[in-house]
């Protein structure tokens, strides 16, 4: 959090459908449960139509929903190259989540491209930040059988940083409040694996 | 209220807090103060008012609707306020633009009821064409104008409003920018109020502005703002915080930013800040108040100066001497809306706070990812077929929805866009003032919004514009609200107002409605309204799949779709070394996909992957590559595929005798497309714009070849060999290089200066021509060797024809015989001929049908051919048949010429027989069935044969019938570096064979002398086994259409002269004729999935075009068009 702000500012970058909105909606009412003053930015515009999605959770006492350049503490990327297009946002002190699990921009298939190589997305991040966790989306699709836990694994995965002014549960509570009883089960799933993800 | 769950803005608990986007705390505040009616417009960053009153209005007990279009909201709401309930309503800042004219006059009359309009701003046109400062409006209209800088001020700014509203008389705006609207933040709740509804209560004198009460109702607006001022002065929305001389003045969502800027940057008290949320009528005496004390003010507001300029002349009327910073003076920018960063380079050099901080880093950029239309849209596929039928020329003018999308590429369905309704406002000007057929393109919630005018103004000019109506069922761009009179009825969307009938009833005569994921009924409505005048509707009818899944909790994913890759990207022609490497553009694309869209029958996925013309074209040329060309109207493109393996254009594109179009499967629908035509147009156009192609040419490397021989074949090998860099050496008997071309075909059907180009292009690139001498008598393969040539390519035709023997050859006044070849000979070489009177022509062949025609030219009044077979059976090119037919030639079949008599030729009739080598019946003769057939010339035309001499070459091994043996892939003889080719081998004995065989012989050549990589590394000609005739799809076409066939000379200028029968193609002819290829074998360089229909499932690995499977939503109609046939449903 940053100390002289007290305000933690986390930034959730995705692709339209990928479910950031909704990550970004369970922060907030996760820091709302434990009473914490907290704004959710969602200028999503036209991108919902598999557009690129930019979202901000600020925790803390403020007015407005604006990441400045370099001001993120937290950079939840829900796609490689989603994660890369919010560098701007991200300092040496910002932890960086991102799912491995590639969206292609239609932009390149147009240009008759293959998605770039990922190793060199994440050096090119690690330039700006140090702190960059991966979590293998796709396989923790495959473990958890359903791919609309993504967003629910990465959220475990951003509590697993432990920068979150509350804990793992109040966060999960916030989001087994939202989801049918059905696919709780496998959302908990999804979730304890995100945490585990980073915190090795 | 109801049971089921309790809708979080509905929570009636005093002191409550929910984290509520700036859009819901707005719904939220007018329930407190007992809303009771509520309309509006979806519009971003609006939508989420309406959204939320559509879900809740029941349950709170209030009176909602979408309306028709903003005007028709704001007129409903004032109409409740009338009736004496609060009102609300919400659209974006475009809509209340639309809504301008009642808007002017509501102040006057003044609401009875609180009235209050939200009006959400957009700055940085995040989802707009404009970002437009509405705040203007308040002291144009005299409307109080509030300003939330957050979400919890939108809440409390909603409840103050309607008191404001009701107390000034006044409707009150409030307009929150999409960072208020789309933030979401704590509210904490007061207790909700019934709705209550008063009643109208008359008063007409207040009611009806009639000038008479217009100018009272004027007069008294004055003091109805004073009222508001001071409400607004009193109000919670004037803040001020802190002291000091420096201040900033801010407001609306900028002034939150500042806010946490002044914590970040520990100046909070430090300054004073004053917050204005109230920002028409300005609570000036607040402000002047605030101002004591202040030398220097940085006034930070969006998108104008509307604040700073107030303050300027406040201060100015209060002589107040301030500093003031703002965009005036350029710290900060007018346009878009501002981050952090910005505003505080602003505190830094406007307040001299010290040095800035560094400005941000620069990042690599990363590829962009726009919105798109969604996989499996109505309007994809809609717009896809629409581009198809109107092609690149047309002007399309778009409207606002989802569909505007079709904006980018590849659809690009958007010449010009301005406003809801404009799309048919803007085609019908541009038609009215141009001429041109337009296309205006409007969803179904548009169309209902401000379409209908324009469509019945289009109608009432008869205006040449085609109206296509994208009717999805829902109003998709801002979250699926209801679109006009949909209902859902079981799982299907029913619409009660139906649109094609609105448009009949308003006038329009054309009317259709189709599905937009049946292509070819698409295509097909499209091309009637194409080919229609005046004003055409088409309706694309279907409801939108996410829109569908969500309402009937189906799954969004029908089916999932595949590419087989071995078909697509795939030449089947590449394994014989025929893959052109062309770059094919969207219009060959988009004729290709066209083909494939309008075809029935077998899947295209089970078609052959080679096209039938090109298997069985001598040369390998690919004919559906150059005939989409043409069809795209890229003759370049179309020129280049066609020299790139062809040697003499201009001779092949008139003599060539097609054996593509005998194989052509158009010929199954309706007739043959007119390949050879084809070529002739592009040959043509090339030779008219001056256009000249060479392949790639390897670098001279000193090895020599003689080629002994200058016809066709001959020719072809020399002009190969210097491409592959040989020192070429061309002999012939003749003086003049052309052979056959030259000596024996009539200038009718190949002029002069046609073949001279031929020839000239390939002497021009470096080819010794040596003529007069002689195969066998001056020249000998062996000699030629021990010269100094490592190569020879014997290439010499067969001069003479075969003798043809009759009895009694010696009678007096016999008829004089002559030899065809011989007679063309001395013809074409421009010898006085004398002069016959009726003549016959004895054989069925090329030669014998040029004999005819060039002896009806000289002067013969009667020409007869006599043909031993059947008349099916004549090798001649029908063409030739038929247009000897058409010069009055007489053409008499089964008749064997036995013997002569004074001038006569004594027959005998044939019957047909067995069938013997050739695949035809031998032809008997019929014992007394003599005739005679008067004549004083006859022409033998029945077969030719090299004379003996030229294969007498020692040392090259012959077969039983004289002809040398050859290889058939090389043309290699028994002899070490001699080849052979021409008439001196068996083979079809075709200009275009021989043409082929040359191509062959100089690979073959290259092949021995300088090994595989170096022959390979050039076209490869097809070799002889390739040429399997690929079968033929089964396919049904949904339309058809007549060959086209060029203009050919009539009358006496074509039977008594040697001009050329047949004429070129026109353009339009040519291209018409192009777009009848059906395009059946695949193609290596298609790419029209992503060229052309743009579907966001689709992605390129490792060169390979795949469909993720995650997006896919089974729509099909990719497969329809997919030119390869390459895409096939995996799961449904």
């Amino acid at each position: 959090m940053n100390a002289s702000t007290k305000r933690l500012k986390i930034l959730v970058a995705g692709v339209g459908g990928q479910g950031a909105l909704t990550a970004a909606r369970f922060l907030g009412d996760a820091a709302m449960a434990v009473n914490l003053p907290v704004i959710v930015g969602q200028l999503h515009g036209m991108s919902q139509r598999g557009g690129a999605v930019e979202c901000s959770v600020i925790i803390g006492p403020g007015h407005s929903s604006h990441i400045g350049d370099g001001e993120a503490d937290v950079v939840m990327g829900l796609e490689p190259l989603e994660a890369k297009r919010s560098l701007a946002k991200m300092s040496k002190h910002t932890k960086c989540v991102v799912n491995l699990g590639k969206i292609v921009p239609f932009s390149l298939a147009m240009r008759g491209e293959s998605y770039p190589e990922l190793e060199p997305i994440l050096a090119y991040i690690r330039t700006v930040t140090p702190h960059l966790y991966t979590v293998d989306g796709p396989a923790l699709v495959r473990q958890t059988g359903i791919s609309r836990t993504l967003n629910v694994a990465m959220l475990g995965a951003v509590a697993g940083l432990d920068m979150l002014p509350f804990g793992h549960e109040v966060l999960w509570q916030a989001i087994e409040k939202k989801i049918p009883p059905r696919f709780l089960e496998v959302n908990r799933r999804a979730f304890d694996l995100g945490v585990s993800s980073v915190s090795q | 209220m109801s049971k089921k769950t309790l809708d979080p803005l509905l929570v009636n608990v005093a002191g409550h807090s929910e984290c509520l986007l700036g859009n819901e705390a707005i719904v939220r505040g007018a329930l407190e103060a007992g809303v009771a009616f509520a309309s509006g417009y979806p519009g971003t960053p609006s939508s989420e008012v309406t959204d939320s009153f559509a879900r809740i209005a029941d349950q709170a007990g209030i009176i909602f609707e979408y309306s028709i279009n903003e005007k028709i909201a704001v007129e409903m709401a004032f109409a409740a306020s009338l009736a004496g309930a609060r009102s609300i309503v919400a659209m974006k800042h475009l809509g209340l633009m639309y809504a301008g004219d009642p808007l002017s006059t509501i102040p006057y009359v003044g609401p009875v009821a609180g009235l209050v309009i939200v009006s959400a701003g957009d700055p940085s046109c995040r989802t707009s064409p404009n970002e437009q400062d509405q705040r203007w409006l308040g002291p144009m209209l005299h409307i109080p104008f509030l300003d939330p800088d957050s979400p919890a001020e939108a809440y409390a700014m909603t409840r103050f409003a309607f008191e404001l509203s009701e107390k000034s008389r006044l409707p009150v705006i409030l307009r929150p920018t999409t960072r208020v609207c789309h933030s979401r933040a704590v509210v904490q709740y007061g207790k909700l109020q019934e709705p209550r509804i008063g009643g109208f209560k008359k008063d007409p004198s207040r009611f009806v502005p009639i000038p008479v009460n217009a100018r009272r109702l004027r007069s008294d607006l004055k003091d109805r703002v004073e009222i508001a001022r001071d409400l607004i002065a009193h109000s919670e929305f004037i803040r001020v915080a802190g002291e000091g001389k420096t201040a900033i003045l801010a407001s609306g969502a900028p002034a939150g930013t500042t806010a946490d800027l002044l914590t970040d940057l520990e100046l909070n008290g430090k300054l004073k800040f004053i917050t204005v949320g109230g920002v028409y009528p300005l609570p000036e005496d607040r402000i002047v108040e605030a101002l004591a004390g202040v030398d220097r003010l940085l006034v930070v507001e969006e998108l104008s100066s509307f604040l700073e300029d107030a303050v300027r002349s406040l201060c100015a009327r209060h002589s107040l001497a301030i500093e003031e910073l703002g965009k005036r003076t350029d710290h900060l920018r007018e346009e878009f809306e501002y981050e952090p960063a910005q505003i505080r380079r602003a505190i830094y050099q406007g307040l001299e706070l010290g040095p800035e901080p560094p400005p941000a880093l620069e990042f690599e950029t990363v590829p962009p990812r726009p919105p798109s239309l969604c996989p499996g849209c109505p309007h994809r596929a809609s717009q896809y077929a629409l581009r198809t039928v109107f092609g690149e020329d047309s002007l399309y003018f778009n409207d606002i929805g989802c569909y505007t999308l079709g904006y980018g590429p590849p659809l690009h369905t958007a010449d010009a866009l301005l406003c809801m309704g404009a799309g048919f406002t803007l085609a019908a000007g541009v038609a009215r003032t141009t001429g041109q057929r337009t296309v205006g393109i409007m969803g179904d919630s548009t169309f209902f919004h401000s379409g209908m005018p324009p469509l019945l103004n289009a109608v009432k000019e008869n205006v040449n514009m085609v109206a296509v109506i994208l009717d999805n069922h829902v109003t998709g761009m801002t979250g699926f609200q209801e679109s006009p009179t949909v209902n859902l009825v079981g799982d299907q969307f029913m619409r009660e107002v139906s649109i094609a009938k609105v448009a009949e009833a308003l006038g329009v005569r054309q009317v259709e409605t189709v599905d937009p994921y049946d292509l070819p009924a698409s295509l097909a409505v499209l091309k009637r309204a194409h080919e229609a005048s005046g004003v055409s509707v088409v309706v694309f009818e279907r409801t939108c799949p996410v829109h569908f899944a969500r309402e009937t909790h189906a799954t969004y994913q029908q089916a999932v779709y595949a590419i087989d890759p071995s078909r697509c990207q795939t030449c089947a022609r590449e394994d014989c070394g025929l893959r052109c490497s062309q770059e094919i553009c969207t219009g060959f694309e988009r004729h290709m996909a066209q083909a494939r869209s309008l075809e029935s029958g077998e899947l295209p996925s089970n078609r052959p992957k080679e096209a039938p013309c090109a298997t069985q074209c001598p040369l390998g040329l690919c004919i559906q590559g150059y005939t989409g060309h043409i069809a795209a109207g890229e003759y370049r493109a179309a020129f280049e595929q066609i020299m790139s393996r062809l040697p003499l254009p201009e001779s092949v594109c008139r003599v060539c005798h097609h054996p593509c179009e005998q194989v052509c499967v158009r010929a199954d629908i309706d007739e043959p497309v007119a390949i050879n035509e084809l070529k002739r147009f592009v040959i043509d156009w090339a030779h008219r714009n001056e256009q000249t192609y060479q392949p790639a040419r390897d670098e001279m490397h000193g090895k020599k070849v003689a080629v002994v021989g200058a016809g066709p074949s001959g020719l072809a090998a020399a002009h190969d060999l210097i491409l592959r860099g040989y020192q070429v050496s061309l002999y012939d008997a003749a003086e003049h290089p052309g052979g056959l071309l030259r000596y024996g075909i009539p200038d009718y059907r190949l002029p002069k200066e046609a073949l001279a180009r031929d020839i000239d292009r390939i002497l021009a690139m470096g080819v010794e021509f040596i003529g007069g001498r002689r195969l066998g008598r001056d020249l000998h393969p062996e000699q030629l060797l021990k010269e100094g040539f490592d190569s020879v390519y014997l290439a010499v035709g067969a001069a003479s024809g075969v003798a043809l023997r009759l009895e009694n050859s010696e009678a007096a006044d016999a008829p004089v015989m002559i030899d065809a070849l011989d007679y063309l000979n001395q013809v074409n070489s421009g010898k006085e001929m004398a002069k016959a009177h009726r003549v016959v022509v004895i054989g069925g062949g090329n030669a014998a049908l040029d004999a005819a025609r060039t002896a009806r030219r000289l002067g013969a009044e009667q020409v007869i051919i006599a043909y031993r077979r059947r008349r099916q059976e004549m090798p001649a090119i029908e063409e030739e048949i038929k247009a000897a037919e058409a010069e009055g030639i007489e053409i008499q079949t089964q008749l064997q010429p036995q013997a002569l008599c004074a001038r006569q030729l004594q027959c005998l009739r044939t019957e047909a027989g067995d069938t013997d080598s050739s695949g035809r019946s031998r032809p008997v003769p019929i014992a007394g069935s003599e005739l005679t057939l008067a004549c004083d010339q006859i022409i033998a035309a029945i077969g030719q044969f090299p004379a003996a001499d030229l294969l007498a070459e020692p040392g090259i091994e012959r077969e039983e019938g004289g002809m040398f043996i050859v290889d058939a892939e090389t043309g290699q003889t028994s002899m070490n570096n001699v080849f052979a080719g021409g008439d001196l081998v068996p083979g079809e004995r075709t200009v275009t064979d021989a043409i082929a065989f040359g191509q062959r012989a100089a690979w073959g050549i290259d092949l021995s002398l300088r090994g595989q990589e170096a022959a390979d590394g050039h076209r490869i000609p097809p070799r002889p086994g390739s040429a399997e005739p690929a079968g033929r799809p089964d396919v049904q076409r949904s339309d058809t259409m007549p060959r086209v066939s060029p203009a050919e000379l009539t009358g006496p200028n074509r039977s008594e002269g040697f001009d050329e029968v047949v004429s070129v193609l026109t353009e339009a002819q040519a291209r018409a004729e192009a777009s009848r290829c059906m395009v059946c074998g695949l193609c290596g360089n298609c790419r029209t999935c992503l060229d052309l229909f743009g579907c966001p499932a689709f992605y390129v690995k490792d060169d390979q075009i795949c469909i993720e499977p995650e997006l896919c939503n089974g729509c099909g109609v990719c497969a329809d068009l997919c030119p390869n046939g390459a895409i096939y449903k995996v799961s449904s």
